[in-house]
């Protein structure tokens, strides 16, 4: 079976928690570094997320994503050591090349916020099935038929990656070249497009057919087959972010208020 | 159970000139098999989406005449509302799964979350449909990983689950194997001891004419006959309506052999058999 | 007349899922129905034909040239494949242009191209259709605009992936004609076809592929005659055959004129 989504399927309290309530550990953990204008805030988040995805035995999954985004930091880091306005202090000289302080932990800053948003989305992308993130929405109110677009595109754009391949196979059986210079290439353009848009219009018109003999249009409220499991681990972790959120704003209001 | 009452059927797609159903009238009994053939571009595929209402709904374009089931005038329903009484089934069995569940079961509770209906009855049903079309050790994989003739049996679990008391199926086994193709009309039979109207359109004839009550031969948008399978097939000019008799019609009809009870000539292997061995001019060694 | 070898061929995709397994046979002027369940290897084996997939071990020789030293382009002027969707591959808004695209690009001039294009719209039936819109006809002509596509090509070898699907009466009577209109002409027909019945009326021989490898090969009337194989295979007889079996015939009979010939003969004899 082929999906595009990132979802890993295991059996752990991670991949059991309520969508709604990672959602909520997003939001906390982004809002509360910002509430509190601190370093340390972020990293005790991001050592967080690290535990949580530990317990979710998918902390391997983020190494492409950190990989990708560890490049782009790296040319932030750079760009902001040695050119940011205003910066003084020198910390380090490479050759003619001069990294700067104020640049640095201003770099330094950014790459730590860009690690905590990612890290914390992880443990939503890589612990969540695609379906119950969109039955959640569903059930707060969300048009059940934007729900199924949502949940059907992570299963049929695989699909339709088959059916382009046959029709590569069809047209190069035909004689059709697909390989070589550039205007070779531009020439088989046409040729694979076309069956490919023509394709999915028709397979799209005959879904919508089978969906709507499947009271798919009908007005009546719909129900779900899928039981809401509530469980204490959830209320338990649900009441802890809120717990450390409000602290969070108590902690600030007083510093605001020395 | 429901009745069918069809009364001067016409219909022609937008956008075109000619009518493509040219004043159909005809009525089925509930728990009736009728099999309809007749050749490509009679209508056929244009009849089994009338009975559900998806033309003119879907299709819009000029509509003519009623369609009436169990006294409910089709074309004046939503397709959602209406698909209760009649379901249907197509011939790509591919193209009939919605591909936002994940596994068997979800997906044949599809049509049951959009009936709103309570839990326990959801699961009920789907149990139910698994089995009598049995799937029911499919019941967890992914929908997209299963045989054409598993998928297709899927997409008649789907249906049967929202409990129609009509079933429609265009050409169900045209894209399968032999297997798959099988396991669907044993499907549809069983559909059918249930007590399921079936109304299926088909090119095998062998098999069409071994399970319908009745044979509706269909030709440029008119019904051309309506009988049974033994009185169809006997007919002498089936040629002229694009439609070759099943192979065993065909023999008996050279060696002018007929069924006696009927007074046709045999449909199936069971009755060509009876009919060669009892005039004993098969010549053969038993 | 061509003659196609295969020598102790396998594939796979993967190391530990062998889809194909030491298949050795050659194809040669008879035409030839493959058949097997879905699954068996049939399309696969179709397209290694084609130089689509290319052999994880063993060798296919076109009239003693192998193959893999040919591209899919190349092979495609020896070799025509028509695929089972036509959707799969019309792309141009007029007939035509359509059945002329193959011709073009395996070196017909435009003349040339023309002609056969013409040539193959008349066997097909289409040859007034030639400047209509491909998508303005029914699924019935575009398959058969997708089979004078290839016939237009010329090729010595054709193969046919499933060309009675959807079709009625009528069409198949034409798809008969052409595989017999085919093989006057020299050339080598296979196809892979589910109907066993146009399988008896059209092909000489026949072969049963069941999980990778090739459970009969032989006349067709002979693989019909072995009902335990055919069972294993999941696959039954033609009706006719059917029905000479449970009337106890040892003789095989394919086909409905066959059966008649054989018992008015009978007749004649006994009277």
């Amino acid at each position: 079976m082929k999906s595009i989504s990132l979802y890993q399927d295991k059996n752990t309290p991670v991949h059991k928690l309520d969508p709604l309530s990672k959602i909520l550990y997003i939001v906390v953990a982004n809002l509360i570094p910002v509430l509190l204008g601190n370093r340390i805030a972020t990293m005790a988040f991001i050592l967080i997320s690290i535990v949580i995805l530990t317990i979710g035995r998918v902390l391997k999954r983020t190494a492409p994503m950190l990989g990708f985004s560890g490049l782009v930091l790296i040319t932030v880091v750079i760009i902001q050591g040695i050119f940011r306005q205003g910066n003084a202090t020198p910390v380090l000289t490479l050759g003619s090349v001069v990294f700067y302080k104020e640049g640095l932990l201003f770099a330094l800053n950014i790459t730590l916020n860009v690690i905590n948003i990612l890290m914390s989305f992880s443990i939503l992308v890589l612990t969540t099935k695609p379906s119950d993130m969109v039955e959640t929405f569903v059930r707060l109110g969300l048009s059940p038929k934007i729900g199924y677009v949502m949940s059907s595109v992570f299963q049929i754009i695989p699909q339709m990656t088959e059916t382009m391949a046959t029709i590569t196979d069809a047209q190069r059986s035909r004689g059709m070249e697909t390989e070589g210079k550039l205007i070779t290439r531009l020439k088989a353009f046409f040729p694979l497009i076309s069956p490919v848009v023509m394709n999915s219009l028709i397979t799209t018109r005959e879904r919508a057919i089978a969906l709507e003999v499947r009271g798919f249009d009908s007005t009546q409220k719909k129900s779900f087959l899928s039981e809401l499991k509530k469980t204490r681990s959830d209320q338990i972790f649900k009441a802890a972010l809120i717990l450390v959120f409000i602290l969070s704003l108590v902690g600030r209001v007083l510093m605001w208020l020395k | 159970m429901a009745k069918i009452v069809v009364e001067h059927l016409k219909y022609r797609y937008p956008l075109t000139e000619e009518l493509v159903l040219k004043d159909i009238s005809f009525t089925i009994e509930p728990g009736e098999f009728i099999g309809i053939i007749g050749e490509n571009n009679a209508g056929k595929s244009t009849l089994c989406q009338a009975l559900v209402g998806i033309i003119p709904n879907f299709y819009k374009g000029a509509y003519g005449g009623k369609i009436l089931i169990d006294e409910i005038e089709v074309a004046k329903q939503n397709v959602s509302d209406i698909c209760r009484k009649v379901g249907i089934v197509f011939q790509n069995p591919f193209n009939q799964v919605t591909g936002s569940k994940l596994t068997v079961y979800e997906e044949i509770g599809f049509g049951l979350e959009n009936m709103g209906l309570p839990r326990n009855e959801m699961i009920e049903r789907i149990d139910y449909s698994l089995r009598l079309l049995d799937i029911y050790k499919y019941k967890d994989r992914n929908p997209f990983d299963l045989s054409g003739g598993q998928m297709q049996r899927m997409a008649i679990a789907s249906i049967i689950a929202m409990r129609p008391e009509v079933i429609i199926l265009d050409e169900p086994t045209s894209q399968l194997d032999p297997q798959g193709s099988d396991e669907v009309f044993r499907a549809v039979q069983s559909l059918s001891h249930e007590g399921i109207t079936i109304i299926m359109v088909e090119h095998k004839m062998e098999k069409i004419a071994a399970y319908s009550d009745r044979i509706m031969l269909l030709q440029d948008g008119q019904i051309a006959a309506f009988d049974t399978p033994q009185k169809i097939f006997s007919m002498d000019d089936l040629d002229r309506y694009g439609v070759n008799a099943p192979a065993f019609t065909r023999i008996c009809k050279s060696l002018n052999i007929k069924d006696e009870k009927t007074g046709c000539y045999p449909v199936t292997l069971k009755e060509a058999e009876d009919a060669l061995s009892l005039s004993g001019k098969g010549g053969l060694r038993v | 007349m061509s003659r196609i070898e295969i020598q102790e061929m396998d594939f796979s995709y993967t190391a530990n899922e062998p889809i194909l397994k030491k298949l050795s046979l050659t194809l040669d002027e008879r035409s030839t129905a493959i058949i097997g369940q879905n699954g068996a290897g049939k399309t696969t084996f179709v397209k290694l034909l084609k130089g689509l997939l290319r052999p994880t071990q063993g060798k296919i020789l076109f009239n003693e040239n192998d193959i893999k030293s040919m591209t899919v382009a190349q092979i495609s002027k020896y070799i025509g494949l028509v695929f089972q969707n036509p959707n799969d591959q019309i792309f141009k808004n007029k007939v035509i242009e359509e059945v002329m695209f193959g011709p073009l690009n395996i070196g017909m001039s435009e003349l040339e191209a023309r002609r056969h294009s013409q040539q193959a719209l008349t066997m097909v039936g289409l040859q007034d259709s030639e400047g209509e819109n491909p998508y303005d006809m029914g699924l019935s002509e575009r398959k058969l605009i997708a089979i004078a596509s290839i016939l237009a090509m010329d090729t010595d070898v054709v193969i046919f992936d499933e060309p009675t699907i959807a079709q009625d009466y009528k069409a198949k009577e034409k798809i008969k004609e052409i595989v017999r209109t085919l093989k006057s002409e020299g050339k080598t027909v296979l196809t892979i076809i589910h109907d066993m019945d146009f399988v008896a009326e059209c092909f000489e021989r026949t072969i049963v592929f069941a999980q990778g490898s090739i459970l009969l090969d032989g006349a067709t009337k002979e693989v019909f005659a072995e009902k335990e194989k055919l069972q294993q295979a999941y696959l039954e007889p033609p009706h006719v055959t059917q029905l000479c079996n449970s009337l106890g015939y040892e003789e095989v009979f394919l086909t409905v004129e066959d059966f008649v010939s054989h018992i008015k003969q009978n007749r004649e004899n006994q009277s």
